[in-house]
């Protein structure tokens, strides 16, 4: 068969969509579910917010708590709610919001560089001890993968935390969107255990 | 035959009928919000005009900033209170209103026409252009502005439903909920232009520098595709069942039409001859296109005109964080100049080298790759390079270099010039020792395999593509398809360009279905996910809420040694 350029192009007229028309608006309500994991942390440099490399297995153990969610500077849906949770988790906290190191790690490497991170953070009132890595896509797959928490694409990504208690082996798992108080109530047990 | 008297019975049934379905139509009548309504705005507004409330409807939407300038205030998650400045209705519904989704979380249409449509049980669809379910169950009533400003307030639906806590509440005045209403009630209602119940218009934009054979290798795939598009197989059966026949959305299924709008004579005539075109034929969006000059005149017109360009095959695209029409391939010679500076920041060894020099020609490829690497490099807290500004035609004679070492002891060079100012492509005379140069495969093209052995341990190129080692399978793969056309075969990368232009505006097109917006064909765009080693061309192609540049990245490449050297990468595809 004699191939003509525009065949190149069938291959993106097979993409086979759902008949319903648009969906009704959402009600159920937000649950969220908890398991407890063991993570070993890949041997990877990133970077903040600031333009510094950041060695990220000595970050994981700071000797502070740690959270740890996935996140892009330009999401529409999930993130923003991921981190109006870490800006009221930091406003709870007060004075003491730096003694927790929480960490937003970019699936959007290519495009989330440090003085767009430093305004994402701005934006979300972001206190020190709230730190946005970017860093090579290898890399971010490495983390991501080493979170079980791989997705190919950014536009296929879940709302997922994580948290650890310092010189703990294991981190506290929560997948789905939380509340302050459920956030806080997770956040406590995992420092008092 | 009907008897007289069976005529009259007939005729009564019939006038029985039409006034039994006038009736219907006039209690079932959806009273949905005409782009045009006049004097319906809220007592509460009074003193306002209706452009007023849209504008502060909009910077609330957008922005999440109040009428007084202050943030909005919303609780998310039942206790997370969130600003305006973190995220606002625009975050999840997007600029259209047609609503979003990621992962497991959908975010539903909150524009005008579906807002003020009941949504059936059965289907959970909007009933658009009925204000009651007739027979059918609903799931929840067509919102008014009364229930519009409750549901803001409490996040109960006219259903008494509690929205899913995602939904922020809005802690808002009277006055401001009016304006919110009011702006969401006309949300996306406005016709859109280059559409209509069979027809989707579209442009394609050249500029009479092309030469012929670029101007087809964009032309001839871009026609082809226009002409041979069909909607995919399931989207077309779904569309001919009786569950869209009812809803009236067999108007998806439009055919495509491309004109070709060709640009002549000076550039400061091109906005003229645009205008004029799309007052002949008002189009829903540009396609391609291409340019050897700079895009801006076109880039501003969809601005201001509101209409989506995009992928238009230019090297010089408009650099800007908040323009929003128009959809670049990368950000061409600008990328290469950015990349550039970051590499060197990142180099402790040469980024405090004293001097650093830029040499550029007095045209555009050189202001853009030296504008843009002087732009980061300051950006880096770094002080600004020198630049050598050559004329156009200007002989470079051996006399330049010596003046060049004479001033600085081993600088930095940034030679942003064409293969045809070195001879024999050696970069540098006798007696000139830089630390290391800078060239851009861009303005070198294929002469760039050619560049003296004597001189590629010191010089750093900017290649702002798939590396030809990585692309080779791709290359042979896609070029068994172009092989049967020359003219593509040796604009083969021009082709490529429109090959991922397919790619990407494909399944928007089909995704738009009846809702048909320039706002939504973007933001679907947008939301498409990442097109990884893109036809061959480039590493990966990507967008997201605001991005305009899907190829973001440029490798800094050494050759190796050889006749046929190959491409070393000396850093990340993105360099932070």
């Amino acid at each position: 068969m004699k191939i003509r350029f525009y065949h190149l192009f069938l291959p993106c007229f097979s993409v086979a969509l759902s008949l319903f028309p648009a969906p009704a608006p959402a009600v159920s309500q937000a649950e969220y579910t908890r398991t407890v994991e063991r993570y070993e942390m890949p041997d990877v440099t990133l970077i903040n917010q600031d333009g510094k490399r950041i060695k990220f297995r000595e970050l994981m153990n700071s000797g502070k708590p740690v959270v740890v969610d996935f996140i892009y500077g330009t999401c529409t849906t999930i993130c923003p709610v991921l981190s109006a949770g870490y800006t009221n988790f930091q406003r709870k906290r007060g004075a003491d919001a730096a003694k927790v190191q929480l960490v937003s790690i970019s699936i959007d490497p290519e495009h989330d560089g440090p003085a767009i991170m430093r305004k994402y953070l701005k934006n979300y009132r972001a206190q020190p001890g709230w730190d946005f890595l970017t860093g090579s896509r290898e890399d971010i797959d490495r983390v991501m993968k080493a979170f079980n928490a791989y997705i190919p694409n950014k536009m296929f990504h879940y709302p997922i935390m994580f948290m650890k208690a310092p010189g703990d082996e294991t981190w506290v798992r929560i997948y789905g969107l939380i509340g302050t108080a459920d956030f806080i109530k997770e956040f406590e047990k995992v420092v008092k255990k | 035959m009907i008897s007289r008297g069976g005529f009259s019975r007939y005729r009564r049934q019939v006038a029985v009928w039409l006034i039994s379905l006038a009736a219907g139509a006039a209690l079932c009548f959806n009273a949905l919000p005409s782009a045009h309504a006049e004097n319906d705005l809220s007592p509460i507004l009074k003193g306002l005009t209706r452009d007023d409330v849209l504008r502060m409807g909009e910077a609330m939407y957008r922005i999440g900033l109040l009428p007084s300038g202050e943030p909005m205030q919303a609780v998310v998650m039942g206790d997370v209170p969130v600003e305006g400045t973190m995220f606002t209705c625009v975050s999840c519904h997007l600029r259209s209103g047609y609503g979003s989704s990621e992962g497991q979380v959908r975010m539903p249409p909150i524009d005008g026409t579906r807002l003020y449509s009941p949504v059936s049980k059965s289907r959970r669809a909007p009933l658009v252009g009925r204000s009651t379910g007739g027979s059918e169950e609903l799931y929840r009533p067509a919102y008014t502005d009364e229930t519009l400003a409750s549901v803001l307030e409490t996040g109960i639906d006219p259903a008494g439903r509690r929205l899913n806590t995602v939904m922020p509440v809005y802690i808002l005045s009277e006055r401001d909920r009016e304006i919110m209403v009011y702006y969401l009630k006309y949300l996306s209602t406005e016709p859109q232009p280059g559409v209509t119940e069979t027809t989707l218009h579209f442009a394609t934009v050249i500029t009479e520098d092309v030469p012929g054979e670029d101007r087809d290798a964009m032309l001839v795939p871009l026609k082809n595709y226009i002409s041979n598009w069909r909607l995919p197989k399931s989207t077309e059966r779904g569309q001919r069942s009786s569950l869209y026949k009812r809803e009236g959305t067999m108007k998806a299924m439009r055919t495509f039409t491309l004109a070709v709008w060709e640009l002549k004579g000076p550039r400061e005539t091109w906005r003229e001859q645009l205008e004029e075109y799309y007052r002949k034929e008002p189009v829903f969006a540009l396609l391609g296109g291409i340019s050897t000059g700079e895009w801006e005149p076109i880039h501003r017109f969809c601005e201001d005109h509101r209409i989506p360009a995009v992928f238009p095959i230019t090297d010089y695209p408009v650099i800007s964080e908040t323009d929003w029409y128009t959809l670049y391939l990368s950000k061409g010679f600008s990328q290469e100049g950015e990349a550039a500076a970051r590499f060197l920041h990142g180099r402790e060894d040469l980024s405090k080298t004293p001097a650093i020099i830029q040499v550029i020609r007095d045209e555009p490829a050189g202001r853009a790759l030296s504008r843009a690497f002087q732009d980061t490099w300051v950006s880096l807290k770094h002080e600004a390079p020198s630049t050598v500004v050559l004329k156009r035609d200007e002989p470079i004679p051996a006399s330049f270099w010596k003046e060049l070492a004479g001033k600085n002891k081993k600088p930095v060079v940034l030679l942003w010039l064409n293969a045809g100012d070195f001879p024999e492509l050696k970069l540098l005379t006798k007696g000139f020792k830089p630390s290391v140069v800078f060239a851009s495969a861009s303005l070198l093209g294929s002469r760039l395999s050619t560049l003296a052995e004597s001189e590629r341990g010191y010089v750093y190129v900017t290649y702002p593509y798939l590396l030809p080692q990585v692309s080779k399978g791709q290359r042979t793969q896609v070029g068994t398809s172009l092989q049967n056309d020359k003219v593509l075969m040796t604009r083969r990368s021009t082709a490529l360009k429109m090959y991922s232009l397919a790619q990407t505006i494909s399944d928007p097109l089909s995704k738009m279905r009846t809702f048909v917006s320039r706002d939504y064909f973007l933001e679907l765009i947008e939301a498409a996910p990442d097109l990884v080693a893109a036809p061959a061309t480039y590493p990966r192609l990507s967008f997201g809420t605001g991005q305009r540049y899907a190829s973001k990245g440029c490798y800094i490449v050494q050759l190796t040694g050889g006749p046929n050297p190959e491409l070393i990468k000396k850093s990340e595809w993105v360099i932070h």
